[in-house]
């Protein structure tokens, strides 16, 4: 299924930056049992990335050290791995929007047609 | 599809085959934790958590293409942070390993008498009073406290050496007769490595305690030489009626022996408090494929 395929590429194409600005917007560290059921909230169930998804990015992420991470116990369940953004990582960020932006118009532009003037 | 939650991590350990060891763990410990944050917090399914999470080929395909994206600038970060070789030998006062593995190493010294104290008593209580029908509920007992300790040594052994050790949550049977519960608890193989890990432990932490408390003495006397002789006028050597006093211009090599020695066993430490985790972990989690 091609349409299924191209919803996947952009899901990972995009789940740096989302992960990114979430955990920049997000005041306390959040874990990602926690950023999953965020994301995926108000989202169609066909749009929705699979939630094992976002733990190798939230790890590279890490690894990049744009995020950094703390084991906790929780009162109920195993212990968690809460993620918080670095400054580094708000840096980083700034950047990525500005490139999404700029991307963002050309994607739209192309798609309105006027690319071709 | 998946029974439990076992199941489903040993499918997707199965999926990643080939790759990289550190991110099999985490593909490991990231599932297991959502999984079970998961089960804990919705009233959904087994199943339909999965169908949220990503069935275990997903999930690995996943970690497998983001490990083969973020390699090249994995290795650029490495790179930046590299710094020089004396600076590495000291980062190790900033490193939480090291201190962990120094406070684990203290405590294990408390911990191996406490444990060894109870194995002996348990053991022998448990042997002498089977002859009674009373010595059974001893025993079992003694066998549940086994276990409980094993479980606490882990949790210990995790926090402070950073080891994982995973919890597996034993199966309790309840209206089991006693002498069946302790039938059971004794052919296990985990409670009887559990006992030995327990008196090891006793050996381990004495040595851990003396090699640690000498070379810091060591390591403190020569940082304090300077300011015992030229404050307290104390002599370095105390012959009969000889005093001998260390010449001043030794002082620096002195000091910066005191300070070299520890700190190289601060590495030591944190070396072998890593050892220690791995050989907990053998011993103490049961075996899993």
């Amino acid at each position: 299924m091609p349409t299924k395929k191209f919803q996947k590429e952009m899901n990972s194409g995009t789940a740096s930056l989302v992960l990114l600005s979430v955990l920049s917007q997000s005041e306390d560290p959040m874990y990602g049992y926690q950023i999953g059921k965020m994301l995926n909230k108000n989202r169609d169930i066909a749009l929705r990335m699979k939630q094992g998804a976002l733990y190798p990015v939230l790890r590279s992420l890490e690894k990049n050290a744009l995020l950094s991470s703390q084991v906790e116990p929780s009162v109920s369940g195993p212990p968690r791995r809460y993620y918080q953004i670095t400054t580094e990582g708000d840096e980083t960020l700034k950047e990525w929007l500005e490139i999404w932006q700029e991307m963002k118009s050309f994607v739209d532009k192309t798609l309105e047609g006027e690319s071709h003037v | 599809m998946y029974k439990n939650v076992e199941e489903y991590l040993s499918a997707l350990k199965k999926e990643l085959k080939g790759v990289d060891k550190a991110t099999l763990q985490d593909a490991l410990s990231d599932a297991e934790e959502h999984l079970q944050t998961a089960l804990a917090a919705d009233a959904d399914s087994l199943t339909a958590i999965i169908e949220e999470y990503g069935t275990p080929a997903e999930t690995a395909q996943a970690y497998a293409e983001v490990e083969k994206r973020t390699a090249p600038a994995l290795t650029g970060s490495q790179t930046k942070k590299k710094s020089s070789a004396i600076g590495r030998f000291f980062a190790i006062y900033a490193d939480p390993r090291a201190w962990g593995a120094l406070f684990y190493m203290l405590i294990a010294f408390i911990t191996g008498i406490v444990y060894f104290t109870w194995a002996i008593t348990g053991v022998s209580l448990s042997l002498s009073l089977s002859l009674f029908i009373f010595g059974f509920p001893v025993a079992l007992l003694f066998l549940l406290s086994v276990r409980g300790i094993a479980w606490l040594e882990g949790r210990l052994v995790e926090a402070l050496l950073g080891v994982r050790m995973p919890r597996r949550s034993l199966p309790a049977p309840k209206n089991i007769k006693i002498l069946e519960r302790i039938k059971e608890l004794l052919k296990d193989k985990h409670t009887w490595v559990s006992i030995l890990y327990m008196f090891i432990q006793f050996v381990l932490g004495n040595i851990y305690f003396i090699i640690i408390v000498t070379v810091f003495a060591f390591s403190l006397s020569g940082i304090a030489i300077p300011v015992l002789q030229e404050f307290f006028n104390i002599p370095v050597v105390q012959f009969s009626h000889s005093d001998y006093y260390l010449p001043q211009w030794e002082y620096p090599l002195v000091i910066l022996a005191g300070i070299l020695l520890w700190t190289a066993m601060m590495h030591l430490i944190k070396l072998v408090g890593a050892l220690h985790g791995r050989y907990a972990k053998a011993m103490l989690v049961a075996e899993q494929d």
